[in-house]
């Protein structure tokens, strides 16, 4: 898999490289518009990160001229403005996500494998183990059977199919589930309640999956 | 105090002093000029009787027609010793031909005739009444000074109401005026060179006041979006370093413990730049939101969330509250106001939301008393002790107030905090 970041910010540009390395991508980079442009127009990448303001340009443009020229690459626009318009604007210029700054690097990755499973078609199901998800029809399913999960527990495990392996922290949690308005919760047992719930519905069920507590402040999924 | 009331009150409280002077010396002069007629008159009166009297002529007869009188009569060389020769004096005289005492000028000589007797005169004639002439100046005086009063006060106010009328508009602009709305103060034509003046400075104060708020605006925007991406290298960092196997778990706790504040940093950026696109007029997009739907699945969040608080969370939908407003804008507006509540809450608190059709009103217990209400909207006014809190929160949810026309008001009523959103009717 190969991936062009496009990012004028040097430190920003090498932490998403390395990041992005060590998950076994081949990574380009590109810092302004005028390089940015040779290597996307010159080579085939399966997916640009794009940033909007570059120095010497505005990557919304790159986005337009690659839709004039035909070529069918995947973007992900990465963008310090976090404006609505922004987002409109870029998703109709055909990118096919748009990720806010700041962002967790484990919220990339997510997204980045998102679209590349979408490119490579097809396959819309997330698995782990025995456990599989269809995000489309909110189905989940242990070995073929279904699985009745509530509304948190399912948006939950999705979360965590989304990042097998990863370190995702209580806070991070609260807020992709429940949504930002949770940042100042100072107690987070309202997850622990419902992680309990979706660890039993799992095994119960037989599931080769499991989330565990790590460190006492995060999560992770494993397989079993 | 208006200019006008004082003008008016100063100039009533000093025509009056002035005035009573004026009275009082009106009437001693008035005094003076009738005694000296009247004394010049005696004077000649008594002459004339002395005259006849030394001359040994037969004296008049008691005049008819006039109330002069006099009385002639002999005294001892004693009697003539001890007092003036000419004495003046005002009291009351029995008049013969009326038989009823009046107040009178009386003029008393004593003199020394041929033959070494002493004689008396004593002439009067009824002079005015005094105390009537008192009382009918008073009278007058203050009949005087209301009218004159009430004249020169009509007068002036209406004339000052005329020509103060570029200040009248000038100040009433003054009272509409918010920074940021780019309005200028009327263009009065007037003729009085203050007032084309004070137009003028307000006119500059206006704009210097317009583009320093334009500068402020931009540089917060610029601030917070140049913020973003370090902080995002920064957040990222520690994400990358937590994936060290190496790690200890008190070094990673340390970490997410850094994590957390660099979070809350961005979360008041992020906020910031909302704040400024709010105030920019984005979120150009806006449907009719249901409140209520809204308001019930954000209650189960925060119910969820603030469970170990023990919160009683009442919810009273009178009917459904409509707003045409940005979804976005909608949801935080809410949000914001719900999450005061219970963040701001005690334990084993209560919460009462009520939805009207025109309003919506957040009632909350939290620490007693109520609280600044001056500032409690202000970027970054804090209750004290809650470190979590951007400060943040309640001027978002002011600014997209005033971003749709609505009011937000804070009240506190009965140790409850009470947040109101109200739709004001746009006359």
């Amino acid at each position: 898999m190969k991936i062009l970041v496009i990012e004028d910010d040097a430190d920003m540009r090498e932490i998403i490289a390395r990041s992005l390395r060590k998950e076994r991508y081949v990574v380009e980079t590109a810092e302004t518009y005028r390089a940015a442009r040779a290597k996307a127009m010159g080579y085939e990448y399966d997916c640009l990160l794009l940033d909007i303001m570059l120095p010497d340009g505005n990557g919304l443009d790159l986005l337009a001229e690659l839709q004039r020229a035909g070529r069918r690459t995947n973007v992900i626009i990465l963008s310090a403005r976090d404006a609505i318009e922004d987002k409109v604007k870029g998703l109709d210029l055909g990118a096919d996500d748009y990720l806010a700054k700041p962002f967790h690097l484990a919220e990339l990755h997510a997204r980045l494998k998102s679209v590349l499973r979408r490119r490579r078609g097809g396959e819309r199901l997330l698995r782990c183990g025995n456990v599989t998800a269809d995000p489309e029809h909110f189905r989940v399913e242990v070995e073929g059977r279904p699985l009745e999960l509530g509304r948190k527990e399912y948006d939950i495990l999705v979360y965590f199919l989304n990042r097998p392996g990863r370190l995702v922290e209580k806070q991070t949690l609260a807020e992709a589930v429940w949504g930002d308005h949770i940042d100042q919760a100072d107690n987070f047992d309202f997850i622990y309640a419902q992680m309990k719930n979706l660890r039993k519905r799992l095994k119960d069920a037989g599931a080769t999956i499991e989330i565990k507590t790590a460190y006492g402040f995060g999560y992770k999924l494993a397989e079993l | 105090m208006r200019l006008t009331h004082v003008f008016a009150l100063r100039f009533s409280l000093l025509a009056s002093v002035v005035l009573a002077c004026w009275s009082v010396f009106f009437y001693f002069t008035l005094m003076d000029e009738v005694n000296d007629e009247m004394d010049d008159s005696l004077e000649d009166y008594a002459e004339h009787i002395i005259r006849r009297s030394l001359a040994g002529e037969p004296l008049p007869a008691q005049p008819g027609g006039t109330n002069n009188q006099y009385y002639l009569r002999p005294v001892s060389a004693a009697y003539a010793e001890n007092r003036p020769h000419i004495r003046y004096e005002d009291r009351e005289v029995y008049i013969r031909l009326k038989k009823e005492r009046e107040p009178a000028r009386v003029l008393t000589y004593i003199f020394q005739r041929d033959d070494g007797r002493f004689m008396e005169i004593e002439v009067s004639t009824p002079t005015i009444d005094k105390e009537d002439l008192r009382h009918a100046i008073f009278f007058w005086i203050v009949f005087l000074y209301g009218a004159l009063l009430l004249t020169v006060v009509g007068i002036n106010l209406w004339v000052v109401r005329r020509n103060m009328r570029p200040l009248r508009a000038l100040l009433s602009w003054l009272d509409r005026y918010q920074p940021g709305t780019k309005e200028t103060p009327p263009d009065s034509r007037t003729r009085i060179w203050e007032f084309r003046r004070l137009n003028e400075a307000m006119k500059q104060f206006a704009a210097r006041n317009e583009e320093l708020f334009e500068q402020q605006k931009t540089f917060i925007g610029n601030a917070s979006h140049e913020m973003q991406t370090p902080l995002a290298v920064c957040q990222n960092r520690i994400e990358m370093l937590l994936e060290d196997e190496k790690l200890t778990e008190a070094q990673m706790a340390e970490l997410v413990k850094t994590l957390h504040t660099l979070e809350r940093l961005s979360r008041m950026n992020r906020s910031l730049l909302l704040l400024c696109r709010i105030e920019n007029k984005q979120f150009a997009e806006t449907e009719a939101v249901d409140f209520n739907a809204l308001a019930e699945s954000l209650l189960a969040d925060f119910r969820n969330a603030f469970a170990h608080k023990h919160i009683a969370v009442e919810a009273e939908e009178r009917a459904t509250l409509r707003l045409e407003m940005n979804r976005e804008l909608a949801a935080t507006l809410l949000s914001n106001l719900l999450k005061n509540a219970f963040v701001h809450n005690v334990s084993g608190g209560r919460i009462r939301l009520t939805l009207t059709a025109t309003a919506l009103r957040v009632a909350n217990t939290g620490t007693p008393g109520p609280l600044d209400a001056e500032h409690i909207f202000d970027r970054f006014y804090h209750s004290p002790g809650k470190a979590s809190s951007t400060g943040l929160g309640l001027a978002l949810a002011q600014a997209i107030c005033k971003r749709y026309g609505l009011r937000l008001d804070y009240s506190y009523e009965e140790g409850l905090h009470v947040f109101t959103v109200r739709r004001v009717n746009k006359s």
